[in-house]
């Protein structure tokens, strides 16, 4: 009878003990999915010991440029260290503007994320580089015939908007109400209508509902799931700009300048594409397209590590890694204060 | 008066209660009335605590049906090679909820066996109501289990033998026997794991990123308006959940006392 008693109990203990190891283990774990974060060290360059780290705030499409190429290679030039932080760039605005972050550099892809910040934690900003918007399509998709056929010129481009409109085809794009790529979208889909004079309801028919700005559709993916959702063969295609698809190497359909949001002579262009949207907590707000630029800026007052992450990204050297990772470069120039720019960085503009 | 080691003791206690509690003192020491007030009045702004709620119990009533029955044969060890169904439960609870919700793509996306038969029934597990039903089950059977096994266990085997000795059927002794006896073990079970499903995060923003339910509305309020609108909703995040596993508590240790006295 006893031994049956502890045949009984025996189970007991683990359990329990599981439980509150385990608790712990999630609590840790459930709340990482947004953002990324990260730190580097090296040795100083030249022997001399430099002290002082740089804090990089960055849009997320900047991550994979970033984490392993800028910043290793910024470290053993310079002897600083780096911390990076990736996010939407205006998750990343609005965490600065509420001081829950205070990084020494801010990247952000688009101007208007940084103009609000301005003048309390900035005074300027510098664009350097444009990225453009792609559809990534799944290699293994039925209709992955088509895809190579749109993006090898065999078929007209205009076709595949027409294709996206088929019912059952899997598209998949991030919330046009906190992320610039889920809006970035829809003003390539609309300019698409009026470059290809498709039908009016081409737009509302792909995305499946004629509110454009909602964030209730089942289209819509965090951006942290939806590379991972195509990659896993579970869509058709997806929005992506083209540093994504080629840092992840999905196949890709490229689009032409007018529809792009890649090239900095068509703001008025793009600005044509507009989308209403209603942020969580916040009144209806009308945007509408621009380039898609990276701009720079320093947050707050100018530290020497955050000067030299700023000088090293607008350096020849800087700028390389940019267009090896797939950004078209624009030659930096200040917008805003130029007189609030340190002169060291003002060096690498040549000013 | 108590003794030195029994002022130790509270004071040791007091500690981790507080520092376990600083999270929600913060989060309290943050919030003003005007604040709460005006997230909680944009209309539509309760909507994702209507979705957490009805998920919740849904989950919680997917975890009664096929938890239970697992933990009660785990706990009975009726099982061959028990540790490893043990370890099986376990795998699940040690996967970062993230890395479920990754494998659950590859499980139940729509191009998957199980996605494509669900879509012969217009349904979908990708971005829909189910989709996060499937994601909280997943972020708190684990907790159920082993809790409801541990509750199982803690019952007398000799009673239930006693009881089937006297004649009884081996489903009127669970009946009159074993659940009564584990209820308060099994409540306390449920009760966390309304906990986890109500929080899920890690596998809910990966496969069911609509219909928003209050931990993903805190994280988009988060990403594009920022903290003060944000934290209005963690609060009624605790205010919604803390009642049902407070309840549970209370009976659980009541029945418990009742028992001992």
């Amino acid at each position: 009878m006893a031994s049956a008693t502890e045949r009984g109990r025996r189970p007991g203990r683990l359990p329990v003990l599981a439980i509150v190891c385990a608790g712990l283990v999630a609590a840790g774990c459930s709340s990482s999915s947004s953002g990324g974060s990260s730190a580097s060290s090296s040795s100083s360059p030249s022997g001399t010991a430099v002290k002082g780290t740089a804090s990089v705030a960055y849009a997320s499409s900047l991550t994979f440029l970033n984490e392993k190429v800028a910043a290793p290679a910024f470290t053993k030039a310079t002897g600083y260290k780096y911390t990076g932080r990736g996010d939407s760039s205006g998750a990343l605005e609005a965490d600065i503007a509420s001081k829950e972050i205070t990084p020494n550099v801010f990247e952000a892809v688009g101007g208007d994320n940084i103009t609000p910040l301005q003048p309390k934690f900035t005074k300027w900003y510098i664009p350097y580089a444009g990225t453009q918007m792609v559809v990534a399509y799944n290699p293994k998709s039925k209709y992955a015939s088509d895809f190579k056929a749109y993006a090898d010129g065999s078929k007209p481009l205009k076709g595949l908007f027409t294709l996206m409109e088929t019912p059952g085809f899997k598209l998949g794009r991030t919330d046009p109400n906190i992320d610039p790529q889920g809006r970035d979208f829809i003003y390539m889909l609309e300019l698409a209508q009026m470059y290809y004079h498709l039908p009016k309801d081409t737009v509302s028919k792909i995305l499946g509902t004629t509110d454009t700005g909602t964030s209730n559709s089942s289209q819509i993916f965090a951006e942290s799931s939806l590379d991972a959702t195509l990659q896993s063969g579970q869509l058709d295609a997806s929005s992506a700009f083209i540093t994504q698809a080629v840092e992840l190497h999905l196949p890709y359909i490229k689009l032409p300048a007018a529809i792009n949001l890649g090239d900095a002579s068509l703001a008025s262009q793009y600005a044509k594409a507009t989308v209403t949207i209603k942020p969580p907590g916040a009144p209806k707000t009308t945007k509408s397209g621009s380039p898609q630029v990276i701009d720079i800026t320093i947050i707050g007052k100018p530290t020497p590590a955050g000067i030299a992450f700023v000088k090293y990204t607008l350096s020849p050297a800087g700028l390389a890694q940019y267009k090896q990772g797939g950004f078209t470069l624009i030659t930096p120039t200040v917008t805003g204060d130029s007189s609030a720019v340190p002169s060291a960085v003002k060096s690498e503009l040549g000013g | 008066m108590r003794s030195a080691s029994g002022v130790a003791s509270l004071a040791g206690a007091a500690v981790i209660w507080v520092a376990l509690l600083g999270p929600v003192i913060t989060l309290l020491a943050h919030l003003s009335w005007p604040q709460v007030s005006a997230a909680l009045s944009v209309p539509g702004a309760l909507d994702p605590l209507v979705v957490s709620v009805e998920s919740g119990a849904i989950t919680l009533g997917v975890l009664l049906v096929l938890g239970t029955p697992l933990a009660w044969t785990l706990a009975r060890g009726s099982l061959p090679f028990p540790r490893f169904w043990e370890a099986g439960v376990l795998c699940s609870l040690l996967l970062p909820p993230l890395v479920i919700g990754l494998l659950l793509i590859f499980m139940v996306g729509p191009y998957t066996p199980i996605g494509e038969l669900l879509g012969h029934v217009h349904l979908s597990a990708t971005n829909t109501f189910l989709a996060l039903v499937i994601a909280e089950v997943y972020e708190s059977a684990p907790y159920y289990v082993l809790g409801a096994q541990a509750a199982f266990a803690a019952v007398e085997p000799a009673i239930e033998e006693q009881a089937a000795l006297l004649g009884d059927r081996p489903s009127r002794v669970a009946r009159r026997v074993t659940l009564p006896l584990a209820a308060p073990g099994l409540a306390m079970a449920l009760a966390v794991a309304w906990a986890r499903a109500m929080g899920a995060f890690g596998a809910v923003v990966i496969i069911a990123y609509h219909p928003f339910g209050i931990p993903l509305q805190i994280w988009t309020t988060l990403q594009e308006t920022g903290l003060p609108t944000a934290l209005p909703f963690a609060l009624v995040l605790l205010v919604v959940a803390l009642p049902l596993p407070l309840a549970a508590y209370i009976w659980s240790a009541r029945a418990r006392g009742r028992r001992r006295g």
